[in-house]
């Protein structure tokens, strides 16, 4: 059949899936290094080529979400976060950032908190803001976002409301299976991610002492441009999404996302959320592995009956959706101890 | 230690890896034709499917064998002599060991109406997947024969490539070794939605072709044109092969041990779907791993009775996901569940819960067969069977 070859072919690394990664690759320099895509929003009435990104990006997420909800329709866990992550993507991510803007002020991405968005803890951009945006940005970044992490553990950003994390659970569905699952990408994964959230960490530090002492060193100027192209344009662009088709399609989100390091790091400590694993039932057929997203090696942990919290992991629940003697299922701690328990 | 185990399926790689851990010093060889690297037999189907690719079947990494100092000799065992502790390969090798682990698994059973045709396929092995590969391209129609599990994984296989599958299963209702008619039919139905020509109360009678297969005739009579046959009537312990060898270990249906997994021969054990332990075989993934770690306390000279705790299954029928615990015959309460394709069933003596049988929705074996174990009164479990759903968080199904 030829649609099966050429599906195939696009989903895993053929001659096809390096074409779509190209003209993503292409699409994305474009976007961020030069003007060429102005006069095309123009064309469709957008004032600016981000208006036009935003526009793309918001019909990728529906059209991708409704796609997914047709795939997983019989699996509730799936349907109700892919419905919340298109309802955050069209609300938050795109109406109302619009809406700001033809009224004339500043576009505010409500779904999107440092240090993902790194500019709105600039102090020199963020007091410079009304103040209903000063509190909702801090209290979001420096407590909720932690908190719930803890809480619910990381899904609850970045597979639910996070639009990157949207774009890759929608769109990016048929190339999901194409991340790394080697021991050794693990250990790179370690290295790169937390590097990139220490880098952030500092470059914020720096930002504010240089508010605290009213004089910004031109090597802080310098520094600030090189993380916005770095890791803003080519990381979370270029790479994170444009490589879909070869790397999958969260290798923004496990190699770089400063926002997703943070966030595991709470998922871990706060020692609730974990993928329970049905003793004894495990076939280590491996669909759980092939399936995540992250390159988390699920089977690993599935065969030898160890329940497990890893930090990379963004609980999009497909690992348990694939399985095909249900032996995996995402839980918060409360849940575990009301069954060990007895009840 | 030399210990040599023929067959890299789970019981063998199992018990290959806990003698490792016991003891650092031994020296371990596996011997297997079918495949270099250890694979997950029960993913054929998703190979098949190309929802996974060939490498995604093997349960560990590449440098697992090296890890463990575990060497693999890609050949098949032909002889074996317990006498000089030796074992012959079909390339010409002996090798000497001091403890041996017949470990070769099941294969499918043979129909009497199999002639050897291209176009006649079982689906157990590595080579079984690249037959099917080869094939499908090339078929129009396929029938396959037997409706068990793997019967219907192939069915649902050959359906994915869009090839139309005439199913023949010899029983009146489906899968009656396990499921009740009232499942069954349930399953049946399930089963014919995906567009399958399922036929229950059919058998096929005879082949037709020459090289390649043609077409069956059932015992009913009736032709039915194919260039594939997928014979799936169920799986014997693999051990054609030691009927001919110099010094056979004891056989009955398969190799018989004691509760220790030793054979007649000194030396010598089996574990897996090849093992007939104490007259039992356990054909099953979990089974086999589980006796591949209890073998290797009685090759590393342990003293070990095995007992094989409640029974218990999974399976999943296309979408139609199913659990069981126990016995799976006998008077029971059935209930279908309203607005679902999902059914429970609770099988019972005397007033207790003996075994449980439910479809369509995910459940917690380990809850199911505690409770008969504790011999639970089947009033009482009936009334909390929610403590045993395992159902996707927001997709708790109402009984």
């Amino acid at each position: 059949m030829i649609r099966d070859r050429l599906y195939h072919d696009l989903t895993n690394r053929g001659i096809t899936g390096w074409i779509v990664a190209a003209l993503l690759v292409w699409f994305y320099i474009a976007l961020y290094f030069t003007e060429n895509l102005t006069p095309v929003a123009q064309t469709f009435g957008l004032s600016s080529k981000w208006d036009l990104y935003g526009v793309l990006y918001t019909v990728a997420v529906v059209t991708g979400g409704i796609a997914v909800i047709r795939k997983y329709g019989h699996n509730r866990y799936q349907v109700v976060r892919t419905s919340v992550v298109m309802f955050v993507q069209i609300v938050f991510a795109f109406s109302i950032p619009m809406m700001l803007k033809a009224l004339h002020q500043p576009e505010y991405y409500l779904s999107y908190f440092w240090p993902l968005k790194f500019d709105y803890m600039n102090p020199e951009y963020l007091f410079n803001q009304p103040w209903p945006f000063v509190v909702y940005t801090l209290a979001a970044s420096l407590v909720i976002v932690p908190l719930l992490g803890a809480l619910l553990g990381k899904r609850w950003y970045c597979s639910w409301v996070c639009g990157c994390g949207g774009l890759a659970n929608t769109m990016g569905e048929p190339w999901r299976h194409l991340s790394d699952k080697s021991s050794a990408a693990w250990k790179f994964e370690k290295v790169s991610i937390y590097s990139v959230l220490g880098v952030s960490l500092l470059l914020t530090s720096l930002l504010f002492y240089s508010w605290f002492t009213k004089s910004k060193a031109p090597e802080v100027v310098q520094f600030q441009t090189w993380y916005g192209l770095i890791v803003g344009s080519i990381l979370s662009g270029a790479v994170g999404t444009g490589l879909y088709p070869l790397g999958g399609t969260r290798v923004w989100c496990r190699f770089f996302c400063p926002m997703a390091a943070l966030l595991g790091i709470t998922q871990k400590a706060g020692k609730r959320f974990h993928i329970r694993v049905k003793e004894d039932m495990c076939i280590s057929c491996g669909l759980c592995s092939k399936y995540c997203e992250m390159g988390i090696d699920v089977r690993a942990y599935a065969q030898r009956n160890e329940s497990f919290t890893r930090a990379s992991c963004v609980g999009c629940g497909i690992c348990s959706e694939v399985c095909p003697r249900g032996v995996l299922r995402l839980e918060n701690q409360s849940e575990l101890v009301q069954i060990r328990s007895g009840r | 230690m030399h210990l040599v185990i023929v067959g890299n399926g789970v019981a063998g790689v199992t018990a290959a890896m806990a003698v490792r851990a016991a003891d650092p010093r031994a020296e371990i060889t596996i011997v297997s034709g079918e495949s270099e690297f250890f694979f997950s037999r029960t993913a054929l189907m998703y190979a098949f499917m190309d929802v996974m690719q060939r490498r995604d079947l093997e349960p560990y990494e590449r440098k697992l064998f090296r890890e463990q100092r575990l060497t693999l000799r890609q050949d098949w065992a032909v002889d074996l002599d317990a006498g000089a502790r030796e074992l012959r390969l079909a390339g010409g090798a002996t090798l000497r060991y001091d403890k041996l682990l017949l470990a070769t698994g099941s294969r499918g059973r043979r129909a009497p109406w199999e002639r050897p045709l291209d176009g006649v396929v079982r689906f157990v092995s590595l080579q079984d997947l690249d037959a099917c590969e080869r094939l499908t391209p090339g078929t129009r129609r396929a029938v396959v024969a037997g409706g068990g599990l793997i019967g219907v994984e192939l069915v649902e296989c050959l359906v994915h490539h869009r090839v139309p599958v005439t199913f023949l299963v010899r029983e009146p209702s489906y899968w009656p070794a396990a499921l009740s008619p009232e499942e069954g039919e349930l399953v049946a139905a399930h089963i014919r939605a995906q567009g399958v020509d399922l036929r229950l109360n059919s058998e096929i009678e005879s082949m037709q072709g020459e090289g390649r297969v043609t077409g069956v005739t059932t015992k009913a009579g009736e032709q039915i044109p194919c260039e594939l046959v997928g014979v799936t009537i169920g799986v014997e312990p693999n051990v054609e092969w030691l009927r001919a060898v110099k010094t056979p270990p004891a056989l009955n249906r398969g190799i018989v041990t004691d509760a220790a997994f030793r054979t007649s021969l000194p030396g010598v054990f089996a574990a897996g779907d090849v093992a007939e332990v104490e007259g039992r075989i356990e054909p099953l993934w979990y089974a086999a791993k589980r006796q591949g770690q209890a073998v290797a306390q009685s090759i590393l000279g342990q003293s070990m009775q095995y007992a094989p705790p409640a029974y218990y299954n999974s399976a999943k029928f296309f979408h139609l996901e199913w659990t069981c615990a126990g016995e799976t015959q006998g008077p029971g309460r059935f209930r279908k569940l309203p607005g679902r394709e999902a059914s429970v069933r609770v099988i019972e003596r005397d007033g207790i819960a003996v075994g449980f049988s439910m479809l369509g929705t995910r459940w917690n074996h380990r809850v199911l067969t505690r409770w008969i174990e504790e011999r639970r009164r089947v009033d009482e479990v009936m009334g909390r069977l929610s403590e045993a759903q395992y159902d996707v968080e927001f997709g708790r199904v109402a009984l």
